[in-house]
């Protein structure tokens, strides 16, 4: 008998899809089409896309995702793979990446990184980091923030004196005013974030652990 | 082989030629052969501060341009024996008639002839910065306790480490302590942690300066006058003295006060 190509399986998170990752991209395609077109499910469910170690380009795995969605039957949810591309992996490590910048960002000036900066010094008045993931300050933040640049809105901007006239992160800008109570009372240790309603808050940076968990990497005892 | 040392703001009118003159004049009394170059090319003022405009014959784009020798374009400051000259900017033309190339061959020229050249800078970060700078060794940034001021200050500290040269010092220009007692104004502390450079010294504000300066002739020629001290201050530590910082309070001393200082003498 033939190898079977596509397997289906019930899991405790959903049903999973697992297409055989050695065969030649035609045959599976052939049979994940005679595969859905079989039947035998009621209604719409949520289906998880295992593609195992093979390499999808952007148009084959979106071929595939119209294939399976075509009878109307299943909808997916999630594409997991155990593969990506060099340009891939770099542009994450690069995301993943934390400059140091040590000095004054005076007036004028703009700092930029693609991933997390710390700025080891102040950020004067006018002075501008723009980073693709978190800002943290060391010194006195004065200046204008730019966190998350590229769209990511879990970013946050940290200061060890938190005096800012700008504030951005992602798609979000805050522009600072005395009305801010909390940091007009003191400026010190506070970061920024984007809260649940999509706006800029602020709190102490003890409470970064319990607002953005994730940004945790080192476990400690 | 001398100095050059560039004094520069970013913002205009908070006295960078008034401290060229007096800090020129400072290092020429105590002995030191100093050239003042303004660099201020369409808005001469160098001169009349030190009140020889009568006597330009040549200027610096002459000089340049080729039409006349260094020497002959300097005019020489009588009052300090041989020691003060000062090669004045053109007032035809403007900061374009000079490249960065071509001012920093004629500073390299005149610091085998001067032990200190110090340079006057325009106001602003454009050409005239650029020309005014390339030549220094060293630089001067001079502020006033205004937001304004410091603002500028912050900009052109951060141009100026951008540059091939010694990290630049701070002077604090009309420093008024009635006004910083108040919280009306920066107070030196502030605008020293703000910019975090070394302060080089402090000028209390005088109207007796504004008077000399109308006059042509610089406040340290009076050596009893508070902000020439200011002035002769720096000047020595330019000349690698170590002088402690003028101490505001002394200046407010109260009619009481006086009186137990003389009797306590």
């Amino acid at each position: 008998m033939k190898k079977q190509l596509v397997h289906m399986k019930g899991t405790k998170d959903g049903l999973v899809l697992r297409l055989d990752d050695q065969c030649a991209y035609a045959e599976l395609v052939e049979e994940l089409e005679k595969k859905v077109s079989e039947g035998g499910i009621d209604g719409r469910v949520n289906v998880s896309l295992d593609i195992g170690y093979r390499y999808l380009l952007e148009h084959q795995k979106q071929e595939i995702i119209k294939i399976i969605e075509q009878p109307g039957k299943m909808v997916v949810s999630k594409v997991f793979s155990n593969v990506i591309t060099v340009d891939e992996n770099n542009a994450k490590i690069k995301e993943n990446q934390c400059d140091t910048y040590v000095g004054i960002v005076r007036s004028g000036q703009v700092i930029q990184a693609p991933g997390d900066i710390i700025i080891v010094g102040d950020v004067n008045p006018n002075g501008k980091i723009e980073a693709g993931g978190n800002i943290f300050v060391l010194g006195k933040l004065k200046g204008i923030a730019h966190a998350g640049i590229d769209g990511n809105r879990e970013a946050i901007v940290a200061a060890s004196w938190f005096e800012p006239t700008h504030v951005y992160i992602a798609d979000v800008i805050e522009v600072m005013s005395n009305e801010k109570p909390i940091i007009k009372e003191h400026a010190e240790q506070l970061f920024a974030y984007i809260n649940k309603n999509g706006n800029i808050s602020y709190d102490r940076l003890q409470e970064v652990r319990n607002i953005r968990p994730l940004l945790n990497t080192k476990g400690g005892s | 082989m001398g100095e050059a040392i560039v004094i520069t703001s970013g913002k205009g009118g908070v006295g960078k030629t008034t401290t060229t003159a007096n800090l020129g004049t400072a290092l020429a009394l105590q002995g030191k052969k100093v050239c003042l170059v303004d660099t201020d090319i369409g808005l001469r003022n160098l001169d009349l501060v030190l009140g020889l405009d009568n006597r330009i014959i040549y200027d610096l784009v002459d000089v340049v341009e080729g039409r006349c020798k260094i020497h002959q374009a300097l005019v020489k400051d009588k009052r300090v024996d041989d020691k003060l000259f000062l090669l004045p900017a053109a007032q035809t033309t403007d900061k374009n008639a000079v490249t960065p190339e071509q001012m920093k061959s004629l500073i390299e020229e005149l610091k085998r002839e001067f032990e200190y050249v110090l340079i006057d800078c325009p106001a602003g970060i454009e050409q005239g910065y650029r020309n005014a700078v390339a030549g220094a060794d060293s630089a001067i940034v001079v502020t006033t306790p205004e937001i304004s001021a410091v603002r500028d200050a912050d900009r052109i500290i951060g141009l100026l480490e951008q540059e091939q040269i010694d990290p630049p010092k701070l002077i604090i220009n009309r420093v008024r302590k009635d006004l910083m007692n108040q919280g009306d104004a920066m107070d030196i502390n502030e605008i020293t942690t703000h910019l975090s450079i070394d302060l080089l010294g402090i000028i209390i504000d005088c109207e007796d300066v504004i008077a000399s300066s109308n006059k042509g002739e610089p406040i340290v020629m009076d050596p009893n006058n508070k902000a020439s001290l200011g002035y002769r201050n720096i000047a020595r530590r330019i000349l690698g003295e170590s002088v402690p910082l003028m101490t505001l309070e002394e200046q407010h001393k109260g009619v009481f006060r006086k009186l137990i200082s003389i009797f306590s003498k």
